[in-house]
């Protein structure tokens, strides 16, 4: 019963693995996420994202591994509409059911009140469309109709597949405010994106998968503070700074006269330029770019985290490894 | 399970395709029915006339033509969940999935019995005025009619769970709608009227299903009532079995 207890609304991932085929989805990927937060599961299309979050609960085996929420498989929760909401596809309904009447079938089973689905509706501002078949529904209310299901139970847990997909910049911002409203009350949010600047404003952790594997989890600011100083150095010598910082921090080149330096502060790179006498036409400090930051974490081009997170190198040594034994 | 079973007819009542499979069951009937009475004691018409108890029967037996649009009704229940991705939340809202299938075919059979009883009723408005018309005497608590109702009841629920089993195996709706039509109006008929290969449609459900509705006819041979039932049954329970075991627990992605 302790272990209830303390593991009521976290999110375990351990070791978890997910093949199709000979293709591997998800590689050896762990992470935990604790109530009270949201957490912006990351990763660009076809990180194993989804993939992830439908092994969470429990629409698809794992090849190895576990995924627990409250210290269970989904499969083994005693009530699971009650426990976790989950929001999957953008539209998982008969076309020719009215909402109501297809949130009205998941009260039953849950054993809930016929009212709740009212309730849910009203929630998600559906109620004026309650009758209405859901085929007719406009992709925005189709992502309201699928919240307003994930809500049913009044969970402690919810999962969200990229829930902001399809809602106009009004609708994403009603998203934001109820997340964190429900986060606040001390349930636990995880919350999946392509796109960081969508959940940026949202959440408080992120967990970053690429290629089925993890880049990097921790609180957003934390990020932000390892990754987010860049310093803009424009000039007609650019080469000869480049040359000058080389082996000190990370120089980019963005253009013939610029030069892009992350982990170093700016007023560093200044001095140094002004030991090497190079003219300088712009020194610029570029502060908390997370979508760089996020682009710079997953994209192919990132160098500076193949020594964090190695997931190519990895993920050859396991196939090595496997092609060995 | 009482939930899950009421979820179902939720989901059944909630949209309108249950109406016209229904009045499909009852069209298809009436359309038996009318050439069953209009050819009776046609010259060349091999069928055992109205005036005996095998005519009347065979009369009532018209009214498992509510088969064919009961296994549709069972097919739609299960492949429409996986068409529409109404399968998530089912899975989600009811991880075990067994218990899934359970409360379908639960609930199916259910609608199966009330298919059959409203053909049934159906059949008779349509049958008692009309031989009355033409002179023909009928009691319907005598010449096995009774017993040939029961059968049609079986029949039609087994049909329900059949389709079930079907769409649980299958998953893909357009897949097993055709290959369900095909089979029944292509492969059966062929078996049932081809002498060569005749003997074989007692074993099918088709034959299973003439059977337990105590049908005669002159040229195919059938089992006991309680045979067909049987055979029905298992043939109904090996499609769930089978669809629970290798279908339904795949992943849902």
């Amino acid at each position: 019963m302790d272990t209830e207890v303390t593991e009521t609304g976290r999110i375990v991932v351990s070791g978890l693995t997910k093949k199709f085929g000979a293709v591997k989805a998800v590689d050896d990927l762990s992470f935990t996420v604790e109530p009270g937060s949201v957490t912006g599961f990351l990763g660009p299309n076809g990180a194993g994202k989804t993939t992830t979050l439908r092994c969470v609960l429990g629409l698809v085996t794992p090849s190895g591994g576990t995924a627990t929420i409250d210290g269970r498989p989904y499969a083994e929760l005693e009530t699971p509409t009650r426990t976790v909401g989950a929001l999957l596809e953008a539209s998982s309904f008969h076309p020719a059911r009215s909402a109501r009447d297809h949130l009205r079938v998941y009260c039953r089973v849950a054993g809930l009140p016929r009212e709740r689905a009212d309730e849910v509706l009203e929630l998600t501002g559906l109620t004026s469309a309650a009758r209405r078949k859901a085929g007719q529904y406009s992709l925005g209310m189709r992502q309201r109709l699928g919240l307003a299901a994930a809500l049913l139970g009044d969970p402690h847990v919810l999962v969200l597949d990229e829930p902001a997909n399809g809602l106009d910049p009004e609708g994403i911002k009603w998203m934001r405010q109820l997340l964190r409203h429900l986060a606040d009350q001390g349930r636990t949010i995880l919350v999946s994106s392509h796109v960081l600047s969508e959940v940026e404003q949202t959440v408080d952790n992120v967990v970053i998968v690429n290629n089925g594997t993890l880049i990097r989890q921790g609180p957003l600011s934390e990020l932000a503070e390892h990754h987010g100083h860049a310093t803009l150095v424009r000039s007609p010598d650019a080469d000869r700074l480049a040359t000058a910082l080389d082996g000190k921090a990370d120089v980019r080149r963005p253009h013939a006269d610029a030069v892009r330096v992350t982990g170093m502060d700016t007023a560093a790179v200044g001095h140094i330029a002004f030991t090497e006498g190079i003219e300088l036409h712009e020194l610029s400090t570029e502060t908390s770019d997370l979508e760089q930051i996020f682009f710079t974490l997953t994209g192919e081009t990132a160098p500076e985290t193949a020594g964090q997170a190695t997931p190519a190198g990895e993920h050859h040594d396991v196939t090595r490894a496997g092609g060995q034994s | 399970m009482i939930r899950l079973v009421r979820a179902e007819f939720d989901k059944t009542f909630s949209t309108k395709l249950w109406i016209w499979l229904l009045l499909g069951g009852i069209a298809l009937m009436g359309t038996f029915m009318a050439f069953t009475i209009g050819f009776d004691g046609a010259e060349g018409n091999p069928s055992p006339p109205l005036s005996t108890p095998e005519g009347k029967r065979n009369l009532f037996a018209t009214a498992s033509a509510a088969n064919t649009f009961a296994l549709l009704l069972g097919i739609i229940a299960v492949t429409g969940e996986f068409r529409h991705q109404t399968v998530t939340p089912t899975f989600l809202a009811t991880p075990h999935r067994g218990r899934v299938v359970t409360a379908k075919l639960a609930a199916y059979a259910v609608l199966g019995i009330a298919f059959g009883l409203v053909t049934i009723v159906a059949a008779t408005a349509i049958a008692l005025p009309w031989l009355a018309a033409i002179d023909i005497d009928l009691s319907m608590t005598s010449s096995g009619i009774p017993g040939t109702l029961a059968g049609v009841l079986a029949a039609v629920a087994l049909y329900a769970l059949l389709g079930v089993g079907v769409g649980a195996l299958v998953r893909n709706q357009i897949a097993a709608v055709v290959g369900a039509l095909v089979y029944l109006f292509v492969v059966e008929a062929f078996m049932r009227g081809l002498p060569v290969i005749r003997d074989y449609y007692q074993y099918l459900p088709g034959g299973a299903s003439e059977a337990l509705t105590a049908t005669t006819d002159p040229v195919v041979e059938f089992l006991e009532p309680w045979q067909g039932g049987a055979l029905l049954a298992i043939y109904a329970l090996a499609f769930g079995v089978l669809g629970s075991l290798l279908s339904v627990r795949r992943d849902v992605t």
